[in-house]
């Protein structure tokens, strides 16, 4: 990591101290008022980030963008339906140790900033479309429509399992897992399913 | 028949999603310009809301409330396993029955406004608290620990579809209902799970 994104990645985290320290909703904390709690000069801030959003953003990217490699890289290397099978358990289980101690502050700020909001959007669009590619490739032989279908299903089952896991300690995150993934599992297994 | 005050409050509702729809700022949203828009006076609306965040909190609170006195009744009418599970699904149908025009905006309110958020919260447990009630009831011979498992699953899934159900056009959400109450049920029946 360079010193630039080593530095920027602290202002992150700092910045998540402060404002849930400041306890008051995102959108009522101003610039100035942030530095002042994070007792460092403003521009120190301003050469990293616009403003409060573009913290949150930022946040948001850093852990996507680690998501995306991790899927390409998986679907590039898919050989076999087993594959395919372990990189829908590996992805799920990168995305919950990927969730900052802070997620539940991320999480929620990104249902109002508006830039945030449209990197969810297209984040989920993102992830259908990789979901629909793993399950054709894990669990060949189904037909386009049902491939849809089902990717639907798991996706949302995939936003309410991290809905769930960014106010849940480590431990309980560990319990849901195995017991999520044994659920998609049965459910891309379902042979009735048409 | 609807009241006075309950239809002075939908439209204050109304008017409230109207502009954040418009604005995308929860900030730039005024009793003043509530009050103008429906001509009535500020002291009026402040009477019966103490902040536009009080606005959200209360539309979100009478959903609920609607949606649970609803469920209440299926429940106390259940008498054998068939009619727990049917209650089951009738709640699933009623809630996406009764979604409103507006449920992307107010879903995204609800995890972002820290009082929505907190009734949220309160509300998630008292959803699964019914949830392990109908399992026990529905899918009997069960033991404790899987039951609590098995509710806490179906909790998180069904937030994740909430999630995904409000952001899909109408027409279409009947479709992925009945899917996810087969992915549901499938996992309820699963003998295995242990």
């Amino acid at each position: 990591m360079n010193v630039d994104v080593q530095k920027k990645v602290k202002i992150i985290q700092k910045s998540m101290d402060s404002i849930r320290k400041m306890d008051k909703t995102v959108h009522t904390i101003s610039f100035i008022q942030l530095a002042h709690e994070m007792e460092m000069p403003l521009n120190e801030l301003t050469d990293f980030f616009l403003d409060v959003e573009d913290i949150f953003l930022n946040e948001q990217k850093r852990v996507t963008r680690k998501i995306e490699a991790h899927l390409e890289k998986g679907i590039k290397n898919c050989k076999t339906p087993n594959d395919a099978k372990d990189l829908m358990e590996s992805s799920v289980l990168k995305m919950v140790d990927l969730l900052p101690d802070y997620s539940d502050l991320v999480y929620s700020a990104i249902f109002y900033l508006p830039k945030c909001l449209a990197e969810r959007d297209r984040t989920k669009k993102y992830y259908r479309q990789k979901i629909r590619i793993i399950i054709k490739k894990g669990w060949p032989g189904k037909i386009d429509s049902v491939l849809d279908r089902q990717a639907n299903l798991v996706l949302l089952s995939l936003y309410g399992f991290l809905d769930y896991c960014v106010k849940a300690n480590k431990r309980e995150r560990k319990e849901v897992l195995k017991d999520f993934n044994n659920m998609i599992n049965l459910h891309l297994q379902d042979r009735l399913f048409f | 028949m609807k009241n006075t005050s309950s239809i002075l409050t939908e439209k204050v509702v109304n008017s409230a999603i109207n502009s954040l729809r418009k604005k995308k700022r929860i900030e730039l949203l005024s009793f003043a310009a509530i009050a103008k828009e429906l001509d009535v006076g500020i002291d009026e609306l402040s009477s019966f809301y103490t902040t536009t965040e009080d606005i959200f909190l209360k539309a979100q609170k009478k959903d609920w409330e609607s949606l649970h006195r609803y469920w209440d009744k299926q429940i106390k009418k259940a008498k054998t396993p068939g009619d727990y599970m049917r209650a089951f699904e009738i709640f699933f149908e009623r809630f996406v029955e009764t979604l409103s025009k507006d449920s992307d905006l107010r879903f995204e309110l609800s995890c972002y406004l820290p009082a929505c958020v907190k009734f949220r919260d309160k509300n998630r447990i008292k959803v699964k608290e019914k949830f392990t009630k109908l399992i026990k009831r529905g899918w009997p011979g069960k033991d404790e620990k899987v039951i609590q498992r098995q509710s806490e699953l179906v909790t998180v899934l069904f937030y994740g579809f909430i999630d995904h159900v409000v952001h899909i056009p109408k027409n279409e959400r009947l479709k992925i209902l009945s899917d996810f109450r087969n992915m549901l049920n499938l996992h309820l029946q699963d003998r295995k799970f242990f």
